[in-house]
């Protein structure tokens, strides 16, 4: 009696091991047995997966039906011949972060429900302490489950998607937040697509709308440690739109401004403390700019009755907290770049540098959701249109440290 | 300075209510190093709970009309439930440890490996995701108290309702209440002093005519209950109410801090609102002002921001060279129990 009960709690102990060790890279193993026992199991009936049967019953009824957004579209989908057209692999953080990952995942979902193919995620091993060769490991089961297109989110992708793409000259890779890359000899890799957007119209927009909203305290929390381009974007332009507006009004504005507890884009104890630290001493709002720092940022924010600026995507559906975002279209120009493959137009982005910005109206605040009041939808649209025909200029090229900068109208307090 | 108590007891009584979960698992005879795996299972089954409940859409009608008592009654229920399954998922080191006498410091160790692996798997398969989050707004809007609530006006402002009535969570106070009553009886009750005789020697304790398997089952129970509820009020408190499969090492802290306070309750509670002020200090630095004139007076002092981070950590290890000298842990700690042995 007693050593069967040994013997079995034994074998959950090694079960429970044997669970820790593969918490990812087996991820793929076992949808690939999911699979084929579906493909045994189903064969005509095709229902087993929900989805699936969703997707083909509104395509008979309606043609390409309308979809009200991307969260209506499930996140796995199971394909009859277990290939999968479109591959997405995130970037650190979560795959629902409510913004980077969760944005241009939209687009890849959008994309291919529309077009009636097939569509996978995958979270390279190790979380946030992901290393090239886990993300490498991730975007070669991307392409040996069939490929065609690897959407590849997140700058810190750029080495093992270099290695990817000379391994697999015939497989499309996409490359959002990220530029075009170069094989050892410094030859163009033309299956790599490089879209960057110009983060700092859009930082420049937020900053501007909350100091012309009245708003004189500031914060910016930004993820990356202050490495990632496309926060430093941000934060640069949130300072000139600050200015810019601090000026127009006549009147000063200080902005906290840090890169702390945000190295690997998530929420932590240490960030919630730091943050409600701040609104305890009189900020009003905070610039949330770093994935699924949100969550730690709205903590804070809610327990201070404070407001909050989401980032990349419209966050205000999230929190009440959250007053406006600074977004990028990440969905869209997804979509577009994975549209530009199907279309055959791909040699327009394959091997190039893409940077949207306003006159891609790939940037901007959602105006859908607009909840400021002394500064309208009007005088939002007055800004676009002035950033439009180029009688606005925003600066793109961050310093080393914001540290350094001086305006007149803006006291920056850089926390370290 | 509000703001600074505020924020230490955050950051102190999951501490302080772990660490105390741990006393009466040593008290009991059995080593409980399980703790972090236990926390961080009731992290999640209390967050899991709240989704659920929030999904199925039980309280809309109490957040819509803000009856303030009804969510309270709802944190105090996931409280309940995080505390309940917590002591099953105990059971299991009670059951390797005390039937099967095995060694209770892998059994332990076995637990931390199983509950992360095991987490992360259902988390997976729940949410799409490593993070399970509430099904919708935040853990301060559904659950903190405001002085507003408590029907204090706005304009009333003094030390002790700034500091204890509001942007606090009723957890901190229950938890706080828990340590006291459970700590008396350990050492007032005829129950507590029975259940300290079998970690310190079960034979004489059995030939009084005490049961020592019940005795030390009760302690790993009452230990798995208090470390799954403070594994939901860290992930209520400091994670926005969300689970990982991760507590931030805060078990184990626990256990540093069970040792550090000499397996008892009152240098527990002292030793965790030690540590907890400086993680505290560490975070926010930067805008602490002490006397509230507006002048942050650890940033002029000119020291590096990494030395308030080091703060927490060195002073632990210099109380702990200190005192470690005169620490005593429970005699019959992690021997299992053989009638025949005298």
């Amino acid at each position: 009696m007693k050593k069967t009960l040994a013997l079995l709690l034994a074998l959950c102990m090694i079960f429970g091991l044997m669970a820790g060790c593969s918490s990812s890279s087996s991820e793929t193993e076992e949808t690939e047995t999911e699979e084929t026992v579906e493909a045994t199991e189903t064969e005509e009936t095709a229902d087993e997966a929900e989805e699936t049967e969703e997707a083909a019953e509104t395509e008979e009824t309606e043609e390409v039906a309308e979809v009200a957004s991307a969260d209506d579209i499930a996140d796995t989908m199971t394909s009859d011949d277990g290939t999968y057209d479109i591959a997405f692999i995130t970037d650190v953080g979560q795959l629902k972060d409510k913004s980077f990952n969760q944005g241009t995942f939209d687009g890849v979902k959008l994309y291919a429900y529309e077009n009636g193919l097939s569509y996978k995620y995958y979270q390279p091993a190790n979380g946030s302490e992901a290393t090239n060769d886990d993300r490498y490991d991730a975007m070669v089961s991307a392409c040996e489950n069939g490929a065609q297109v690897v959407v590849c989110a997140g700058y810190m992708q750029e080495d093992a998607l270099t290695a990817a793409a000379i391994a697999y000259p015939d497989v499309q890779f996409i490359f959002i937040d990220g530029y075009a890359l170069y094989d050892e000899d410094g030859n163009v890799l033309t299956n790599v697509a490089g879209i960057a957007f110009q983060e700092e119209q859009s930082g420049y927009f937020a900053g501007y709308a909350v100091v012309a909203e009245g708003y004189t305290s500031l914060g910016f929390s930004g993820g990356g440690g202050g490495t990632n381009s496309a926060c430093c974007r941000y934060g640069y332009g949130f300072l000139q739109g600050a200015e810019a507006a601090a000026e127009a009004l006549g009147v000063d504005v200080t902005i906290n401004y840090s890169w702390l507890y945000g190295s690997s884009f998530q929420a932590s104890p240490e960030l919630q403390t730091m943050i409600s630290g701040w609104y305890e001493n009189g900020v009003e709002i905070v610039f949330a700019c770093g994935g699924s720092m949100f969550d730690s940022i709205v903590a804070a924010a809610a327990e201070n009755d404070g407001a909050v600026i989401g980032v990349d995507v419209d966050q205000s559906y999230e929190s009440d907290t959250v007053v406006t975002s600074a977004m990028k279209g990440l969905s869209s120009a997804t979509s577009w770049a994975i549209g530009k493959y199907f279309d055959g137009e791909w040699d327009d982005i394959g091997g190039a540098s893409t940077s949207l910005g306003v006159n891609d109206d790939a940037v901007g605040l959602p105006t859908d959701t607009w909840s400021l009041e002394n500064f309208s939808v009007e005088d939002y649209e007055e800004l676009l249109a002035a950033l439009k025909d180029g009688s606005l200029v925003v600066d793109a090229e961050y310093p080393e440290s914001v540290a350094e900068l001086t305006f007149d109208h803006v006291t920056i307090n850089y926390v370290e | 300075m509000s703001f600074l108590i505020r924020q230490t007891l955050i950051y102190a009584v999951p501490l302080m209510i772990v660490a105390l979960a741990g006393v009466f698992a040593e008290r009991s005879g059995i080593i409980n190093l399980a703790l972090e795996g236990i926390m961080i299972f009731g992290a999640f089954v209390g967050v899991l709970f709240v989704r659920v409940m929030q999904q199925a859409g039980v309280f809309d009608v109490a957040k819509e009309m803000s009856n303030y008592l009804a969510l309270q009654g709802f944190m105090c229920l996931t409280m309940l439930v995080a505390a309940l399954l917590g002591a099953v998922f105990s059971l299991l080191l009670a059951f390797a440890a005390i039937n099967l006498k095995a060694d209770q410091t892998i059994g332990g160790t076995a637990l931390n490996l199983l509950a992360p692996a095991l987490v992360l798997f259902l988390i997976r398969i729940i949410a799409n995701q490593n993070t399970l989050q509430m099904a919708s707004g935040d853990a301060a809007s559904w659950f903190m108290i405001k002085k507003a609530m408590l029907g204090i006006d706005s304009d009333t402002s003094n030390f002790f309702v700034d500091t204890f009535l509001n942007k606090v969570y009723l957890s901190t106070y229950i938890c706080i209440i828990v340590f006291i009553v459970l700590s008396v009886i350990l050492y007032k009750t005829r129950f507590g002093l029975r259940l300290r005789s079998c970690g310190e020697n079960p034979q004489a304790a059995d030939s009084l005519g005490i049961n020592v398997v019940r005795m030390r089952y009760t302690g790993v129970v009452i230990s798995g209950a208090l470390a799954g509820m403070g594994g939901f009020v860290y992930a209520l408190t400091t994670t926005n109410c969300s689970a990982n499969g991760d507590v931030a090492g805060f078990g184990f802290l626990a256990l540093a801090v069970m040792i550090f306070g000499n397996w008892k309750p009152l240098n527990i509670a002292g030793a965790s609102l030690l540590f907890g002020l400086f993680k505290c200090i560490a975070a926010s630095y930067s805008s602490i002002d002490i006397n509230g004139d507006g002048i942050y007076g650890l940033t002029t002092i000119g020291l590096n921001a990494n030395f308030y981070r080091l703060l927490p950590y060195v002073i632990t290890l210099l109380v702990l060279a200190f005192t470690s000298k005169n620490s005593r842990a429970p005699k019959a700690e992690g021997v299992p129990y053989d009638k025949g042995q005298r």
